[in-house]
């Protein structure tokens, strides 16, 4: 339908088709073709907002203990700032990376066990697929422990221990915000091989494993050629 | 000249380990969402003191996306989109670069609301946050579809790539 609205007044619609074919279904690939029942992964979008939240919140507390030091630069930069602001950013983005964390890692486990990652191949730390996903796993459950052992921490310097200090947040609490920084680099590094070098749930990198020229998803559903079964991608 | 300066490309076809660029959106995508979320609860429950939140998650996004974009533009530089990529590439970088001049109006704007020191938000600016969320989850998708369903920069699309399979 949408296919012959097209056709017969292209002309008239080009400017859209531009952005349709952006937003479009892909029919080809739709469920399916990269292993998952919708068309793109959901855990590595819910990763940006774990990390974003975690890293900010650690960041805000982190300047809000050096806060003698940049006042003078915000006073520079005629921007307001109140340290009890800064750490109100550290407090509430914590939380939200608490909350959000569970659903990210949720995701990744239901991602995990629809995973058909290649067997012939290691990943550049020398890690098969399995190994890089049971570790991307086993790392996932302990950064969720840490970010929630970290928000419960932080809300108790917030509301009892620290109430009535100036200086909020302990360095201890700090400190191993930092740690968990570089815990999460691994552990992103160890995602990336899997989106990136094994291609678990990339629609091109397995039709190219499967023999199928990628470039078919270019054709916008109102011009395929209809149902060939040889080029679509089986369901595993 | 530059292929003299960096380290040669991997079979990411980077001259580093990994993308950066999806690494530097999180500070985007997280913290405009956060900021509306923030706007919102705010909004609903009268408790301000989110407002202050939500703008320094502004004030943070607003750095990240630019230096989101020139990772961005380096990384679609050598990203060698097949015929496929070309269209959604495009229209990626269009709306990167267009909502950095979003994101700065809409928080330089947050910076004279905040300056002024009322404590509701102006109900435009609500519906600019409604807007913006749109915009960012759109460019989201346009660039999970980058990497999820073209793969590029994924080691399968960039070997048949260089092996000329992928016109």
């Amino acid at each position: 339908m949408l296919c012959e609205v097209f056709n017969m007044s292209s002309f008239v619609l080009e400017p859209f088709i531009f952005v349709q074919s952006a937003i479009a279904p892909i029919h080809v690939l739709a469920a399916g073709a990269n292993g998952l029942p919708y068309l793109v992964p959901i855990h590595p979008n819910l990763v940006h907002l774990t990390l974003g939240l975690f890293i900010v919140a650690v960041t805000f507390d982190l300047a809000a203990n050096f806060y003698a030091l940049e006042k003078p630069l915000f006073k520079f930069l005629a921007i307001p700032v109140t340290r009890s602001g800064l750490y109100d950013v550290g407090w509430y983005n914590m939380v939200g990376a608490a909350i959000i964390t569970f659903f990210t890692v949720a995701a990744g486990f239901y991602e995990i066990l629809l995973a058909a990652p290649p067997q012939d191949m290691v990943s550049p730390w020398g890690l098969s697929a399995r190994d890089t996903m049971v570790w991307h796993g086993v790392g996932g459950v302990i950064l969720l422990a840490l970010i929630v052992g970290m928000t419960v921490w932080r809300a108790l310097e917030r509301y009892f221990w620290r109430e009535d200090r100036a200086r909020q947040v302990s360095w201890k609490y700090l400190g191993l915000g930092l740690f968990i920084f570089a815990l999460m680099f691994l552990h992103g590094t160890l995602g990336a091989h899997l989106g990136g070098d094994f291609g678990v749930h990339v629609t091109a990198d397995r039709l190219i494993r499967a023999g199928i020229d990628p470039n078919q998803l270019s054709v916008p559903p109102w011009n395929q050629i209809p149902e060939d079964p040889q080029l679509l991608p089986k369901v595993d | 000249m530059l292929e003299n300066l960096l380290p040669p490309l991997n079979d990411h076809n980077l001259p580093y380990p990994d993308t950066m660029h999806p690494i530097v959106v999180h500070f985007v995508i997280a913290m405009v969402l956060f900021a509306v979320v923030c706007d919102g609860i705010a909004f609903f429950t009268k408790n301000y003191r989110l407002q202050e939140v939500s703008w320094w998650n502004m004030v943070f996004a607003t750095v990240s996306i630019f230096i989101a974009i020139i990772f961005g533009q380096f990384e679609a530089g050598l990203a060698t989109p097949y015929a496929a990529a070309v269209g959604d590439l495009n229209l990626h970088t269009l709306i990167g670069w267009s909502l950095s001049g979003v994101l700065a109006v809409i928080t330089g704007w947050r910076y004279i609301l905040r300056l002024q020191g009322s404590k509701k938000l102006p109900v435009a600016y609500l519906g600019v946050n409604a807007m913006l969320t749109i915009i960012v989850l759109f460019q989201t998708y346009l660039g999970d579809k980058l990497v999820w369903i073209y793969g590029l920069h994924t080691e399968a699309v960039v070997e048949a790539a260089r092996g000329g399979l992928l016109p």
